[in-house]
């Protein structure tokens, strides 16, 4: 493959990068703040993205290790990230009205509320991951580059899915509550584990291995991401509540 | 103030099962190589098992940690509830593991290359005692 063509991964994520960084500059020409961490967490996301897709680890991906980071990368580390980034809500302030009441309205609207149910993000979260590491498709992606580039997308977009609904900081109608959440970590969680047992028996030796502890250090990135979000919000009650009964 | 107690032995218990995946994790898979990371027997059930002993175990340490800040930034902790939760939550998810999961679905076993036995009766007497225990904690003082 052509340098060039090895390079092209890294093209989506330079247009979000860029995208990200002008939406933070007009907010802040009219006198906006947005939060520093949020950004930070973009930036560490797209560059976590970008090691995953782009020489000299894509060059490796025959190797099962390689593979299993990339994985970790493009369907856990990188869209917990991004979902933390708040990405909807940056673009939704950046945008003119017209604009925003259009985005606002395709967010709330049917399909997207299908696609945000617990049942469809785990399907394809899961899904997805059992689909291509237990039958012929993995092979194949290793011939096929199209098909290779396809399997990542989908890890990140499945990826994202997952982790907006359940530890992301933009807001979301009909978000589940805390316990249904974590509930959707531990599903994943385990589904992820069984699947690392199922290829360890398949001789994915070291890999599987990696594959597992990965995962669990997922679950617990995943749970602390849920779980500070609400004690963070017990202290503004808290907070809210103190102020009350000084008030009154 | 108000005390929390249901919500003390809550945090306790998340934390014991957090605790018992944690020391079965480090302990005898990691430290003494006693457990094997899948022997091949035992039939899905087993796996699948296994999979969430682990997902809901590091899931429950972080959510009994921060359920324990957030009584303890309230002060409504009850230190006793607390402990008594801890026992509970390690002894019983000790209990399943160690009849369940390696007896009934033979996921894998303590040791292997060694008369199991003894290891069978000590692995589940210590969970029976913790939960007992916690148990005897679990009541409110003079109850």
């Amino acid at each position: 493959m052509s340098a060039g063509l090895q390079a092209l991964p890294g093209l989506p994520l330079l247009l979000a990068a860029t995208a990200y960084a002008s939406a933070v500059r007009r907010l802040a020409r009219r006198g906006d703040g947005w939060p520093r961490s949020r950004s930070l967490a973009t930036a560490a996301a797209l560059g976590l993205l970008a090691v995953a897709v782009l020489p000299p680890l894509a060059a490796h991906d025959e190797d099962l290790r390689a593979h299993v980071v990339q994985h970790l990368l493009l369907m856990v580390a990188g869209p917990l990230l991004l979902a933390l980034g708040a990405p909807v809500t940056l673009t939704l302030r950046s945008l003119r009205t017209p604009s925003r009441r259009r985005l606002l309205a395709l967010l709330h609207s049917p399909p997207m509320r299908l696609l945000v149910h617990p049942l469809t993000v785990v399907a394809l979260d899961v899904g997805g991951l059992y689909a291509v590491y237990l039958t012929p498709v993995f092979e194949a992606s290793e011939e096929q580059w199209w098909l290779h580039a396809l399997i990542h997308a989908h890890m990140v977009l499945a990826g994202t899915l997952l982790a907006v609904v359940v530890a992301g900081a933009d807001p979301l109608p009909g978000r589940p509550g805390v316990p249904m959440r974590l509930a959707l970590v531990v599903a994943t969680g385990a589904a992820h584990d069984v699947l690392a047992r199922l290829l360890w028996t398949r001789g994915w030796g070291d890999a599987a291995r990696l594959l597992a502890y990965g995962g669990e250090a997922a679950d617990v990135a995943f749970a602390v991401a849920v779980l500070s979000a609400w004690y963070a919000a017990g202290g503004r009650e808290l907070a809210r509540s103190a102020r009350r009964v000084a008030t009154s | 103030m108000v005390i929390l107690r249901g919500r003390s032995v809550w945090s306790g218990a998340l934390g014991g099962i957090g605790l018992a995946a944690f020391l079965d994790e480090t302990v005898f898979h990691q430290l003494l190589h006693w457990h094997h990371f899948y022997d091949g027997a035992g039939p899905t059930a087993g796996l699948v098992s296994d999979g969430f002993f682990h997902a809901f175990g590091f899931v429950a340490a972080v959510a009994g940690l921060f359920l324990l800040a957030d009584l303890q930034r309230r002060r409504a902790l009850v230190p006793r509830a607390w402990w008594a939760g801890l026992l509970l939550g390690l002894g019983g998810f000790q209990l399943y593991d160690g009849t369940v999961q390696h007896k009934l679905l033979h996921l894998h076993q303590i040791r292997y290359g060694v008369p199991l036995l003894p290891y069978d009766l000590v692995w589940n007497l210590v969970a029976v005692v913790a939960l007992v225990a916690g148990a005897v904690l679990v009541r409110p003082r003079g109850a």
